[in-house]
């Protein structure tokens, strides 16, 4: 399907921009810190068979992923116009559980089937499980929280009372979630009128043939990129340091074929699946080459489903990046799909030296503190991931304290966190001297200290605390990451990468990040 | 009384001298900017002193702009020395190989760790010492800097400490911008970054009103914020952070007061010049935004939201990879410019303009700059055979994969705001916009546009009647917000924005006070602007409703930060009228223009000749000094009493 340049132009805008302004809707509207603070959500449109066809990607984690939830949806539900489809297990489309998807099917007038449908992801910070914040150390996925496979959360435009119920039952902070999920409603709602605004302006047949033609560009654009890259296989390695129960390092090994604008990405030989969490499933390896295949594309390439098809990806079941029922995931979105970025760009170095920057920090450093807060009497959960140092690159050093790769969620305003969280954040800094050394140093890491208020839980999900980042062509590796509680005489103790803990008034937890890897020797 | 704006290549004086409107504009003096203004003021007065200047200066604009702004020391808590650096701790680009950030304006080296602590509701934590403050002022004194910025966690709920270092830091008699003074408002960052910008550009901002002050003699000066209201030079000088993007505001407040005469109260700026294009929304009043990214800085002080994207008669055409039409967002810029312009080879916009016969070539620039239509033709005739397609088909092209980018950025501040383009009429200017606005119109289903008369005044017009003002600001975080309550919180705004503005030269009985509320459902983050009336939860429901699409009226809703806007009316000024016409409007000439798909020969009109109550249909062009306008077949122009060229969809 081609369409000529100037109309291919101008519907490639229009698509961005429906998915664009459902993001600033469910943005704006959401509850959870994660949505209205720092934005770990995502938008998209697809056509009449569940392929991607516009995303505003806020995360590029849920790139890529996203697909797998509308296909799960469509091929285990009838859905009529006015319904809409929830869906959250990783088995079934998800990515883990926090990661709620919405499904809503686009009808146009005296059609039976949808013309397209609307979708959008949002991180909720609860969804039930053995810790608040749903992000504990598990060894299986019923522990991690409450599993929505694909079902009907509103039907012929009415609530379903009977699943909004179970669901609330199944998290710690109802009235967040009613209002995400609400946020999540009506960014879809958005997504179905402007699309159906479009249709009416310039045709029906037009809007299906510019889906077509949209998918078919970024193929082509993904082809071109492909065939600067000269011919060969590419292989890399990396590790995970541990899952939290048995020792590390875990391997991930990929190699990549590339040949006349086809890539051939095959992680035959990563180790098979762990009892911790850090257990990617198939969706997030597709979302971490999704990722690092946009990024090398030099155009702006739409993120659609187009994009993967000159990809073919090969993740062995049973493998920490094909994870099968009943691992326990929730690691493996935030962290195992870092690794699977470095180890693509470790292959991708290779091949194109003089673009690739040194390995970034690796780790989301996921922080989760839940318990009820005495002073204003109300169970609370709060979640936040910090960043790290940005590998150096061929030219210019890497950044310091800004997050990389699949995430890019904002930090909570400490004057936000302390007023409705009983917290303190005792120190937030650079971590001088942790970025790589080289020609062009690597980014430092931070420190983030918060003092616990209540009697607290605490949950870590951490990396790059054994194994550091990687520097590039006689760069220096970052240094590993840290992690500490304080106790309030003063005590320090050092903790694994991976730990839940319990914390008492006045104690502190210490998250000291990695920093990224250097760039080129540094010339004696 | 005389308004003035130093924005460009240019500075344009607009004067009310005895009931006569005079207009001046002279190149601008970017080393020293005053001396054009003190230059032009000699002129348009004829020499006589000045009594009233508003002007809206780019000092704090280009000292931010090319990182030659003060040497600051910052004052923050200990432990966040970096947040400066950290911001908001996520990058802009998501796919970059390598993500980069902009150089945070103070070095680590002047970061000072300041010990003691406040809390969210105000409580004080760890008090301030006497030794620590003895220790900080030294650090400070030793740092060289020529201005020095604090803020420290939660000052907006009290400020104790903060005052202290201030006072503390007085006798040192440096510049001096305080957090909570500047922006009494929770969030951290914003509030940070934004009082460091402030200490950045204030030394710039002092000299250069001080130079100006002693030029004009007696003559009471006034600055153009970026919130479109003036303020004297003392807060000025204490608060350049308010003047940055003060140009652009200045241009919309021009807009609205040159239609406002005419019935024409809601409608869309549409600026389209060689890089770039603003466009904002007018509804009644500016539409303001309280956060924005001068160069990639955050500030967090009430900005006219004008919104930018990087397409204008200057971006550049090309088909890409996928084959797909890119224009933009690389630029031909001034030099080597569009093709056309007879250095460069890049189809522009311009070339695809000039091609489709919406631009007049002797005409350009009112004929003081000679354009080569044949490297046009040859530039865009590369381009149609990438695009397989007809020259003609190729300038058609240009025209609307750019204008699909404008009307993108229209949606963003419309639809994506709860408005609906088509309630609103289209103010085009810019060298490109009047070219492009009918069929923009047409994509947005807007029926009406209007060519403002002497568009490279409307800064300096918006200057001439801009009232006296501030906005003032402060987070309450009320969770049963009570009208009384909250009028009785606002109290302090209230009296010190009297005492400003009166010390100002505002008369007591004039100011004006419009006190508005950001709302929130409780457990929000993102907040909506309302009156504080007795209807204002309610408001805040519809006004949720009419920008999201939903409202929870029984969900309970917080109030977050109070908003006091406080002016004292400006001038009422009038645009000068212009003849009636006597007769029909002739055609100077006539050329080929491309009309839908097709040649027509079309007429050309001289914008100067066409007298009030005139009317035109299309298809036509129109020619003025400044720019083209292309009046296509679905509009009728009529002319207003004031030259301001109405377009009506017929």
């Amino acid at each position: 399907m081609k369409l000529d340049p100037v109309t291919l132009a101008v519907m490639n805008n229009r698509m961005a921009a429906i998915a664009e302004e459902m993001g600033v809707v469910l943005g704006q509207t959401g509850f959870s810190p994660n949505i209205k603070e720092r934005r770990d959500f995502s938008c998209a449109l697809f056509d009449g068979r569940g392929e991607l066809v516009a995303q505003a990607a806020h995360i590029p984690v849920h790139l890529g992923s996203t697909p797998l939830s509308v296909r799960a949806v469509i091929e285990r539900l009838e859905l009529a116009p006015g319904d809409v489809a929830i869906v959250n297990d990783p088995f079934a489309g998800g990515t883990h559980l926090p990661d709620v998807t919405l499904v809503a099917p686009i009808f146009l007038d005296g059609e039976r089937r949808p013309f397209a449908y609307a979708a959008d992801r949002a991180h909720h910070a609860d969804i039930g499980g053995m810790a608040p914040g749903s992000m504990a150390l598990a060894t299986e996925i019923y522990q991690e929280g409450f599993r929505l496979p694909p079902v009907k959360l509103m039907v012929a435009g009415k609530p379903a009372r009977d699943v909004f119920e179970l669901f609330f039952a199944n998290t710690r902070v109802r009235d967040e979630r009613e209002g995400d999920l609400r946020a999540q409603l009506a960014a879809l709602r958005v997504g179905a009128d402007r699309l159906l605004g479009l249709v009416a302006a310039v045709g029906r047949a037009e809007v299906a043939a510019a889906m077509e033609a949209l998918k078919d560009y970024a193929d082509r654009l993904m082809r071109a990129t492909l065939k600067k890259i000269p011919p060969g296989v590419y292989r890399a390695a990396d590790a995970m340091d541990d899952d939290g129960f048995d020792r590390g390092p875990i391997p991930i090994r990929v190699a990549i074929e590339v040949r006349g604008g086809h890539a051939t990405v095959d992680f035959t030989g990563t180790a098979p699946q762990v009892r911790g969490s850090i257990n990617a499933n198939y969706a997030i390896t597709l979302s971490a080459t999704f990722y690092v295949m946009k990024c090398l594309a030099a155009e702006a390439v739409p993120a659609n489903e187009g994009l993967m098809r000159p990809i073919k990806l090969i993740a062995p079941p049973a493998t920490i990046v094909n994870a099968l029922p009943p691992a326990a995931v929730a690691g493996g979105n935030v962290e195992t799909s870092q690794r699977i970025v470095d180890v693509l760009f470790r292959a991708l170095a290779q091949a194109a030296p003089e673009r690739i920057a040194a390995a970034s920090s690796g780790s989301m450093s996921n922080l989760t503190v839940g318990g009820y807060d005495t002073f204003r009497a109300r169970h609370f959960s709060y979640y936040e991931t910090i960043a790290g140092g940005a590998g150096a690159a061929p030219g210019h050093p890497g950044a310091s304290g800004i997050h990389t790769h699949m995430t890019n969620t904002l930090n909570t305003p400490i004057e936000a966190l302390e007023a409705y969280y009983p917290m303190r954040v005792t120190e937030y800094r650079m971590r001088r001297g942790s970025g790589g050394r080289g020609k062009f140093a690597g980014g430092d890491g931070l420190v983030r200290e918060l003092e616990c208020l209540v009697k607290s839980n605490v949950s870590l999900l951490t990396e790059r605390r054994l194994i550091a980042p990687w520097g590039l062509a006689g760069g220096g590796d970052g240094a590993v990451g840290e992690n500490y509680v304080v106790r309030r005489n003063g005590q320090r103790e050092k903790l694994p990468g991976k730990t839940n803990l319990g914390l008492a008034p006045g104690d502190r937890i210490r998250i000291e990040t990695p920093g990224g890897g250097a760039w080129g020797r540094t010339r004696k | 009384m005389v308004g003035i704006d130093t924005g460009g290549t240019f500075t344009d004086l607009v004067a009310i001298v005895g009931g006569e409107l005079r207009v001046h504009k002279l190149p601008s003096t970017p080393h020293d900017p005053a001396q054009a203004v003190i230059e032009g003021l000699k002129t348009i007065l004829g020499g006589a002193p000045a009594d009233a200047v508003t002007y809206s200066s780019t000092v704090a604009t280009n000292a931010l702009l090319e990182k030659k702004g003060a040497r600051v020391a910052l004052l923050v808590d200990a432990g966040f020395e970096d947040l400066i650096e950290i911001g908001r701790q996520n990058r802009t680009e998501l796919y970059a190989l390598a993500p980069e950030r902009p150089e945070p304006l103070v070095p680590r080296a002047l970061r000072i760790g300041v010990g003691g602590r406040t809390l969210f509701d105000g409580k004080i934590a760890t008090p301030l010492a006497p030794a620590e403050l003895a220790r900080v002022r030294k650090l400070a004194q030793r740092s060289g800097a020529e201005a020095f910025a604090v803020c420290l966690l939660h000052s907006y709920a009290n400020p104790t400490s903060e005052n202290a270092i201030a006072r503390a830091l007085a006798p040192l008699k440096r510049s001096l911008s305080v957090s909570h003074r500047i922006l009494a408002e929770y969030r951290e960052f914003e509030r940070l970054s934004t009082t460091v910008i402030n200490a950045y550009v204030a030394p710039r901002m002092v000299a250069h009103l001080e130079n100006l002050e002693r030029s004009l003699g007696r003559a009471r000066l006034r600055v153009m914020q970026s919130n479109g209201y003036a303020i004297g030079t003392r807060l000025a000088r204490e608060e350049p952070v308010r003047t940055i993007l003060s140009g652009p505001a200045a241009g919309v407040v021009g807009a609205g007061d040159l239609v406002r005469a005419m019935g024409v109260d809601r409608f869309i700026t549409f600026d389209m010049g060689g890089t770039s294009t603003d466009v904002s929304l007018f509804d009644r009043a500016a539409r303001i935004r309280s956060l924005s990214y001068p160069s990639g800085y955050a500030v967090r002080t009430p900005v006219i939201d004008i919104h930018t994207v990087g397409a204008g008669g200057g971006s550049i055409a090309s088909v890409d990879a996928g084959g797909s039409l890119k224009v933009g967002p690389q630029s031909a810029g001034a030099n080597p410019g569009p093709a056309c312009y007879g250095r460069g080879e890049s189809p522009t916009v311009t070339d695809a303009d000039l091609v489709a016969g919406r631009l007049v070539a002797e005409n350009f620039l009112g004929g003081s700059m000679r354009l080569f239509p044949a490297r046009a033709d040859r530039a865009i005739a590369r381009l149609a055979r990438a695009m397989r397609t007809s020259a003609a088909n190729a300038a058609r092209g240009v025209i609307r994969v750019v204008n699909a980018n404008m009307e993108r950025a229209i949606r963003v501040i419309t639809v994506e705001c709860g408005h609906d383009p088509r309630n609103f009429a289209l103010m085009a200017f810019g060298g490109a916009g009047p070219m492009h606005a009918c069929e923009l119109a047409l994509d947005l289903g807007i029926r009406r546009i209007v060519l403002p008369r002497n568009p490279g005044l409307l800064c300096a017009w918006g200057a001439l009647g801009a009232p006296l003002g501030r906005e003032y600001s402060m987070t309450v975080r009320e969770t049963a917000p009570e009208l009384r309550r909250l009028r009785a919180r606002a109290r302090p705004l209230i009296t010190r924005a009297r005492a400003e503005l009166t010390a100002q030269g505002a008369k007591p009985a004039a100011i004006k006070l419009d006190l508005r509320a950001d709302v929130r459902y409780r457990g929000q983050s993102y907040e909506i602007e309302v009156a504080l009336g007795p209807r204002f939860v309610n408001d805040f429901h519809q006004a949720h409703r009419r920008t999201f699409g939903y409202a929870a009226p029984d969900a309970p809703v917080e109030v977050v930060n109070l908003r006091l806007r406080a002016a004292a009316g400006g001038p009422s000024i009038a645009p000068a009228r212009i003849p009636r016409a006597k007769s029909k409007p002739m055609p100077i000439s006539k050329m080929s223009v491309i009309v839908g798909g097709a040649r027509r020969i079309v007429p050309v009109f001289a914008r100067d000749e066409i007298g009030a109550g005139a009317k035109i249909n299309g298809p036509a062009i129109i020619v003025e000094l400044s720019a083209t306008a292309y009046l296509s077949p679905e509009f009728t122009l009529r002319n207003d009493d004031f030259g301001n060229l109405h377009l009506e969809l017929r």
